[in-house]
């Protein structure tokens, strides 16, 4: 399994500068404005000549662009916002190509900085319908109570006639947190200890997050699937 | 067969740590030995695998619009 790089190994120097910058976590990898560019001269730099950049960009960045395309619309459950993250993003790993170690998970670490410009430039904007408060809803799933309910009362029959417009609105009405995990998971199939990196959290809260999310998910899928056994009923 | 399970929070977790493929031997072990012997537990595992599928295999996959792909090229031959 490839693993994602450490991108802040060998930039040494942007560590302290980044401090200021609120809360870890989003900034970490590519803070905006600052540039990598220039790595001190005891750091082992990855000088890639201008062919090299293109050939990288195109042969490890541009295979996963409609995954990323997929992702920004997941995310921000809008097409022009996915045009512009996808694009941004994309722009951003250009410039910062040369923190990008050839032979690493490349997809990975695409999705990475794509999360993060999510959350500094889109989700503030982003259009989410009902917005739950995050950390309300990790509370109460955090209780035991929460839980054992929560061993729910859908049949995998009840759900296998479900159709993929209604497991798409199911999924966008979750908050985005968790909607992320499902997403990196089910959909692209990254492992938690890429899920971890991606999105800057410990592998423990990537498997609780996920346990969650697969919770609430069902709870939606559950109220599609007893809307159809109704309309069952009246033959549409 | 028994009806019920006394750790169905815990199975349910393990059930999903065997589907991401993210289970220990161990853990797959034990799940085998309750899915021969714990109907809930056999329950949730096909909720849990049905559930998946619909995600990877029912949801429609948004392609990058070619002309993204272009604009993204042509930006970065400006670039450097
Ligand atoms: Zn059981």
């Amino acid at each position: 399994m490839a693993t994602i790089p450490e991108v802040m190994s060998d930039t040494p120097t942007r560590d302290d500068q980044d401090r200021s910058g609120g809360p870890a976590g989003p900034d970490q990898i590519l803070p905006d404005g600052d540039p990598v560019e220039q790595p001190s001269a005891d750091t082992p730099a990855r000088r890639y000549t201008d062919e090299q950049k293109y050939q990288v960009f195109n042969k490890e960045f541009m295979p996963h662009i409609d995954s990323m395309y997929n992702f920004a619309f997941r995310l921000t459950t809008d097409e022009d916002d996915a045009n512009d993250l996808v694009q941004d993003t994309y722009l951003k790993a250009f410039r910062f190509i040369s923190s990008f170690e050839q032979g690493t998970n490349a997809k990975a670490w695409l999705f990475r900085i794509l999360k993060n410009s999510f959350i500094n430039d889109y989700r503030k904007k982003s259009k989410e319908p009902a917005k739950v408060d995050y950390q309300d809803v990790e509370t109460t799933y955090n209780s035991e109570d929460a839980e054992s309910e929560h061993t729910v009362d859908l049949r995998a029959e009840s759900v296998s006639d479900l159709i993929g417009d209604e497991v798409a609105t199911a999924l966008n009405s979750l908050p985005v947190d968790f909607r992320t995990v499902i997403i990196l998971c089910d959909i692209e199939g990254f492992t938690y200890e890429e899920m971890a990196k991606i999105l800057d959290i410990p592998i423990g809260t990537v498997r609780s997050r996920l346990h969650r999310a697969r919770n609430l998910l069902k709870e939606k899928l559950r109220d599609y699937a007893s809307s159809m056994g109704y309309k069952e009923e009246s033959e549409e | 067969m028994k009806e019920h399970c006394d750790h169905q929070v815990d199975c349910l977790k393990m059930i999903q740590l065997i589907l991401d493929g993210e289970a220990t031997d161990q853990q797959l072990a034990r799940l085998k030995a309750n899915l021969v012997s714990c109907q809930p537990c056999i329950q949730m595992y096909h909720l849990e695998q049905e559930v998946k599928e619909l995600l990877t295999k029912r949801m429609e996959k948004k392609c990058c619009p070619e002309k993204l792909v272009a604009t993204i090229k042509s930006k970065i031959l400006t670039f450097s």
